[in-house]
C-alpha cells in the first residue's frame, strides 16, 4: 500500500476520537497489518509524522504493547497462552508438542517462515483453555490431536473453523437471558426478548431519576474493587463545562476472569443498551469501549451491533467508539486505561485527582466494567427492589462467575451474588481431583486452601471476611497434584511481564520475586531466598502506584504462608550447604 | 497553614506538598523522581511518610499540605519501604560508586546514606554497565539509570526537543532516544537538559568525565557570554580551570536549562590559542596591543574614513553575543556619533 493510501485511512481513524493521539494504537495496527504482521522502523516514522507525535514517544508505545512486533514473524503466528488457568490444563504440553513438531524453540520462526511459536499471558480465555492463538483467531479446548489438524490445516493454507462449544449456566436469566438463542448478537433477536424497552423507559425518566435507581440498586462493580455504581456516578460535578466520558471496561485482563466476553460475544446489545442507559444517566454524549487487543473479533461483533442500534435510531444522541488495547494487563488499571486510550503507554497515574473529576483529555470520565453496565438495563427496567431481591445484604444483583483449572465443566455461570463456593462448583461440574486451593477473585486475590472454602460465599463482604476477595470472580481452582510454588512462580512471572514498570517496589520487586521463585523450583534456594520472598511481599505492599503491586504480592505471599512447608521443603534441599550461598541479607 | 513535621511545628502555604514544605523548612524526605522544574511523578515512591489519621502510606511528593496534617518521617514503617526501594534500585543497576561522576552529588546515594545502607541486601544477577557513548557532549550508563523520568520530562515538557521518552516496559524498561537509536544518531542537540536533571549518573556531561570530583571543584555564577538572554551559569572549577558548567537552578531567565553552547562551549576558556589582548596587524602580520592603543587607533581610523569619504563609508555590524543594551548602544553610536544608518546585526542572517 503506498504512503498516501495509509496516511488517509490513518486520518479516517484520526476522526474517531477527540484528539488525534489517541488513533495511536489503531494506527500501528493499520501499519503492522500492511507489513507481513510486523512494525517496521519506516512503520513507526510514518505513525508518528503522520499524528504529528515524536517518534520516541510512538517507538515508545509500540514497545509497550505486547501486540506489535518489532521483529519479523512467520505467515501463522502461534501464540499460545500459558497463564495459571491455562497451564493447569495442559498448556506447557502443547508447547512442548509444538516445539518438537514443529522443530523451533518458543520465540523461533520455522525456516520456511510459514510458523512463529509464542507464548503470551492470559488470552481472556481460561475457560476454553488450552488457547492456542493464530494470527488474530482464537483456537480453545485445544488437545494434542486438535493441534495436529490445525497445523496440518495451516500447513495446507486454510484457517481451520473454531470450536466454539463454551460451557456455561444460569440461574438468574438476567445477563445470559439471550445467552441460548439463535442469532443472539442480532437486534431482531435482542427486541423480541424486550430489549432496548429499559432505554426508552429511561429517556422518559430524568437522568437524576435514573442515576437514583441505581444507587438505590447497590450495584456495587464488577471489575474488581467493588465499588458503588451510582455513588461513583454521583462524584461527577453538576456545574461543569467539560465533557462528560463514559468508558466501558472490556479489558478483561485478570487471569481466571473470561465473562465479559461471554456478554460481549453473545448479547453485544445489552451492553450497549446499558452504555446508553448509563450516558443518559450521567450526561455523556461519547462513550468509548476499551476492549483488551486480542478480541479482535468480538470487536467486530460490538461494531456491528453499535450500526444495528445507531441505525435503528436506538442512540442517536450518544457516539460509542470500539477501540482496542494492545496487550497489556495494566491495561485494565482505570487511569493506565485512559492514559492508552489517549494514546500512550500504559503507565498508571498518580491519584488524585480521580477520574470523575479529570478523566480522558482532562475530563470527567467515569469508567465502568461490562459486566457492571450491563447490569442496569433490568435495573432500569424492573426497578431497585427487584435488583435487591437477587443477592446477599449489600451485595446484590447477579454475579458471572468464571470456573477454571481443575473442574469438569470449566465455563461461566451466572448466579446470584453470594451463591456458595460449592455450589458454583458443582454447577461447574465439579472438582476434577482432590480440592487443593482455590482463587476466588482473579489471580490478584490470596489463595484458600481447601479447608477454608467449606462455607465461603461469594461476595463482596464474606470473602473480605474469609480473608480473601471476589474481585473479578475468576475463580481459579487446583487439585493436589498442584505443586504451590510452581504456582507461585507462574504468578511472579505474570506480574513481571505485565508490571509496567513505573514505579520501582512493583518493577524491580517483580523481577525479585522471579528471583527468588525461581532459584527455589529449580532446587537451588535456600532459607534466606525465602526470607527474601516474604520481605519483599510484605514491604511492596501498599507502597506501590497503583494497585497492580498489591496485586502482584498478595496472591504469592498468601501462597508462601499458606503452603510454606512446600516451600520450605524445596529450601531445606539447601540447608546443608554453607552460608557463603546466602544471596540475600535483610538485616538492617 | 500549620502543619507538623517530623514533631517540628511549621507554616507552610497552602497548595505546597509536604515534600517541598520540608524542604522549605530544611527538613530532610529522600526523593528520588521529584524536581522543582519537572513536579511530581509518583514513579520512585522513595518519598513517602505517614500522616496521622490517614491510614497507609503516601508519596510526600504529590501529598498536598493540609491545616493541622502531622507528619511522620521516620517511622519504621517508612524507613523499612524507603529502604525496600533503594536496596531494589542498587540490586538491579550497576552503582559501583567509586569512578562515577556522579559520586558526591548522587540523590540516590544520598539517600542510601541516609538509611545506612553499606551494600544493597538483594545478591541477583550481575549487571553489565550498559553505556551509549555515541554522543560528543553526553555520555549515557543505562544501568544507572532509575527510570524516573526526570531527563524525559525535561526533554519534552521544558526543552522540548522530543528526543526521550520511554520504551519496552516492566524491569525491561529503558530510557530511548527517538526509535532506540544511540544519542549521538538521534536528534539530540545536546542541550544537556537531561543531564541537569538527571538524579544519578546515568546521564553525565561528557566532558567533565576523570576531570575532577565534586568536591574538587568549587562553584562560580556567572552569565553566559554566547548571547542576550543573559542564561545564568555555574562555572565548576578545579584548579584554576572550568571543567564543567550548570545551570543555575531557580533563577531566571533560564532556571537551569541551558543550550549546547552554554552548557558545553566553554573549551575556549582554556585554550592556548584564545585572544587575551587586542592585536594589531602591521605589515601583514598582528601583534599585541593595549587596549588603550589599540581603541586609539580605531577612533583614529574611523574619524579619517569619515573625514575623506563620508560616514556612509562605514558599517557596523554587532554581535549577538552581547545584551540587547549594548546593541542599542552599537547602533546609537552608528547614528548619533558616527551619522551613518549602515547598522547590521548576525542574527538577521
Ligand atoms: C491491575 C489492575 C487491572 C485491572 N483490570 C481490569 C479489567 O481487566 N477489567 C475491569 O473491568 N476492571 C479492571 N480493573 C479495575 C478498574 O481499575 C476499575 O476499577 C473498574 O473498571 C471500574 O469498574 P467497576 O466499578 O464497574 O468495577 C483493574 C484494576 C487493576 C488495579
Ligand atoms: S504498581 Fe506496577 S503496574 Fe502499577 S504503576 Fe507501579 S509498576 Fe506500574
Ligand atoms: S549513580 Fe549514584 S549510586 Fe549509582 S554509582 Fe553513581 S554515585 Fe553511585
Ligand atoms: S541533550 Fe537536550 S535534546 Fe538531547 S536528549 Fe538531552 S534534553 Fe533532549
Ligand atoms: S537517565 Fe537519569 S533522569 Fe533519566 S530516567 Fe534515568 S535516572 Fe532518571
Ligand atoms: S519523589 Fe515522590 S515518588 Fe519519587
Amino acid at each position: 500500500m503506498k504512503l498516501e493510501e495509509k496516511r488517509s485511512m490513518i486520518e479516517k481513524i484520526v476522526k474517531r476520537y477527540p484528539e488525534k493521539e489517541s488513533a495511536i494504537l489503531p494506527a500501528l495496527y493499520f501499519v503492522q497489518s500492511q507489513d507481513n504482521n510486523m512494525l517496521s522502523e519506516q512503520d513507526v516514522k510514518d505513525v508518528a509524522q503522520m499524528l504529528g507525535v515524536s517518534e520516541s514517544k510512538t517507538f515508545g508505545v509500540a514497545t509497550y504493547y505486547t501486540m506489535f512486533n518489532e521483529k519479523p514473524v512467520g505467515k501463522y503466528h502461534l501464540q499460545v497462552d500459558t497463564n495459571i488457568p491455562a497451564t493447569l490444563v495442559g498448556a506447557e504440553e502443547i508447547v512442548a508438542y509444538l516445539e518438537k513438531k514443529l522443530d523451533i524453540k518458543v520465540g523461533e520462526t520455522t525456516p520456511e517462515g510459514l510458523f512463529t511459536l509464542s507464548t503470551v499471558e492470559g488470552l481472556g480465555s481460561g475457560g476454553t483453555s488450552p488457547t492456542v492463538q493464530v494470527n488474530a483467531t482464537y483456537y480453545e479446548r485445544m488437545t494434542i490431536e486438535k493441534v495436529d489438524k490445525l497445523i496440518a490445516s495451516l500447513k495446507s493454507g486454510e484457517m481451520p473453523p473454531k470450536d466454539v462449544n463454551y460451557n456455561y449456566g444460569t440461574e438468574c436469566g438476567i445477563l445470559f437471558k439471550n445467552r441460548d438463542k439463535v442469532d443472539s448478537t442480532s437486534i431482531k433477536t435482542y427486541k423480541s426478548n424486550g430489549g432496548y424497552a429499559a432505554l426508552k423507559k429511561a429517556r422518559d425518566m430524568k437522568p437524576e431519576a435514573v442515576l437514583a435507581e441505581v444507587k438505590d440498586a447497590g450495584l456495587r462493580g464488577r471489575g474488581g474493587a467493588g465499588f458503588p455504581t451510582g455513588l461513583k456516578w454521583s462524584f461527577l460535578s453538576k456545574e461543569d463545562a467539560r465533557p462528560i466520558y463514559l468508558i466501558c471496561n472490556a479489558d478483561e485482563g485478570e487471569p481466571g476472569t473470561f465473562k465479559d466476553r461471554e456478554v460481549m460475544e453473545h448479547d453485544p446489545h445489552l451492553l450497549i443498551e446499558g452504555i446508553a442507559i448509563s450516558a443518559y444517566a450521567i450526561g455523556s454524549e461519547k462513550a468509548f469501549i476499551y476492549i483488551r487487543g486480542e478480541f479482535a473479533w468480538i470487536a467486530n461483533i460490538l461494531e456491528t451491533a453499535i450500526e444495528e442500534a445507531v441505525a435503528d435510531h436506538q442512540i442517536a444522541d450518544l457516539d460509542i467508539v470500539v477501540h482496542r488495547g494492545a496487550g497489556s494487563y495494566i491495561c485494565g488499571e482505570e487511569t493506565a486505561l485512559i492514559e492508552s486510550l489517549e494514546g500512550k503507554r500504559g503507565y498508571p497515574r498518580l491519584k488524585p485527582p480521580f477520574p470523575a473529576n479529570v478523566g480522558l483529555y482532562g475530563c470527567p470520565t467515569i469508567v465502568n466494567n461490562v459486566e457492571t453496565l450491563a447490569c442496569v438495563p433490568f435495573i432500569i427496567e424492573n426497578g431497585a427492589t427487584e435488583f435487591k431481591k437477587i443477592g446477599t445484604e449489600n451485595n446484590y444483583g447477579p454475579r458471572l462467575f468464571s470456573v477454571s483449572g481443575h473442574v469438569n465443566k470449566p465455563g461461566v455461570y451466572e448466579y446470584p451474588m453470594g451463591t456458595p463456593l460449592k455450589n458454583i462448583l458443582s454447577a461447574a461440574g465439579g472438582v476434577n481431583g482432590n480440592l487443593k486451593a482455590v482463587i476466588v477473585g482473579g489471580l490478584s486475590n490470596p489463595v484458600m486452601r481447601a479447608s477454608e472454602i467449606e462455607d465461603l460465599r461469594l461476595d463482596f463482604d464474606s470473602c473480605i471476611n474469609a480473608g480473601t476477595m471476589l474481585g473479578s470472580a475468576g475463580i481459579i481452582v487446583m487439585n493436589d497434584a498442584v505443586s504451590i510454588p510452581k504456582i507461585a512462580l507462574r504468578t511472579a512471572k505474570f506480574y513481571a511481564n505485565e508490571s509496567c514498570g513505573e514505579c520501582v517496589p512493583c518493577r524491580e520487586g517483580t523481577y525479585s520475586m522471579v528471583y527468588y521463585l525461581d532459584k527455589l523450583v529449580s532446587g537451588n534456594g535456600t532459607k534466606e531466598d525465602l526470607n527474601a520472598l516474604s520481605y519483599l511481599c510484605k514491604n511492596i505492599r501498599g507502597l506501590t502506584l497503583c494497585p497492580g503491586g498489591d496485586a502482584a504480592v498478595m496472591p504469592i505471599e498468601a501462597m508462601l504462608n499458606k503452603f510454606q512447608k512446600e516451600f520450605e521443603a524445596l529450601a531445606n534441599h539447601k540447608l546443608s550447604q554453607n552460608k557463603e550461598g546466602a544471596s540475600y541479607e535483610y538485616h538492617d | 497553614m500549620n502543619i507538623t513535621i517530623k514533631d517540628r511545628e511549621l507554616e507552610v502555604k497552602e497548595g505546597q506538598t509536604v515534600l517541598q514544605a520540608a524542604r522549605e523548612n530544611g527538613i530532610y524526605i529522600p526523593s528520588l523522581c521529584y524536581h522543582d522544574r519537572t513536579g511530581p511523578a509518583g514513579k520512585c515512591r522513595v518519598c513517602v511518610v505517614e500522616v496521622e489519621g490517614m491510614a497507609g502510606l503516601h508519596t510526600s511528593c504529590s501529598l498536598e499540605v493540609s491545616e493541622g496534617m502531622k507528619v511522620i518521617t521516620d517511622s519504621e514503617k517508612v524507613l523499612e519501604a524507603q529502604k525496600l526501594v533503594v536496596n531494589l534500585l542498587l540490586s538491579t543497576g550497576k552503582h559501583d560508586c567509586l569512578s562515577c561522576e556522579q559520586n558526591g552529588i548522587c540523590e540516590l546515594q544520598d539517600v542510601a546514606y541516609y538509611l545506612g545502607i553499606e551494600t544493597p541486601a538483594f545478591h541477583m544477577a550481575d549487571v553489565k554497565p550498559e553505556i551509549d557513548d555515541s554522543s560528543e557532549f553526553v555520555y549515557l550508563d543505562h544501568s544507572k539509570c532509575i527510570l524516573c523520568g526526570r531527563c524525559i520530562a525535561g526533554c519534552n515538557g521544558t526543552v522540548v526537543n522530543e528526543v526521550l521518552d520511554f520504551g519496552y516496559r516492566g524491569h525491561e524498561a529503558k530510557v530511548i532516544c527517538d526509535n532506540d537509536v544511540p544519542m549521538g544518531h538521534s536528534s539530540c542537540v545536546q542541550c544537556g537538559e537531561c543531564v541537569q536533571l538527571c538524579p544519578t549518573g546515568a546521564i553525565i556531561d561528557k566532558l567533565r568525565r576523570g576531570k575532577g570530583r565534586p568536591w574538587e571543584t568549587h562553584k562560580v555564577q556567572t552569565t553566559c557570554g554566547y548571547c542576550g538572554v543573559g542564561c545564568q551559569i555555574d562555572l565548576h572549577i578545579k584548579d584554576n580551570e572550568v571543567i564543567d558548567i550548570t545551570g543555575k537552578e531557580g533563577v531566571g531567565p533560564n532556571f537551569g536549562s541551558l543550550c549546547v553552547k552554554g552548557r558545553y562551549g566553554y573549551h575556549f576558556l582554556n585554550d592556548p590559542a584564545r585572544l587575551k589582548t587586542p592585536l594589531i596587524r602591521t605589515n601583514g602580520s598582528f601583534r599585541e596591543a593595549s587596549w588603550d592603543e589599540a581603541l586609539d587607533l580605531v577612533a583614529k581610523n574611523l574619524n579619517r574614513i569619515k573625514q575623506e569619504s563620508g560616514p556612509d563609508a562605514i558599517g557596523v555590524f554587532s554581535s549577538a553575543r552581547i545584551t540587547n543594551e549594548e546593541n542599542y548602544l552599537m547602533q546609537k553610536f552608528a547614528r548619533a556619533t558616527i551619522g551613518t544608518n549602515n547598522v547590521d546585526h548576525c542574527a538577521r542572517l
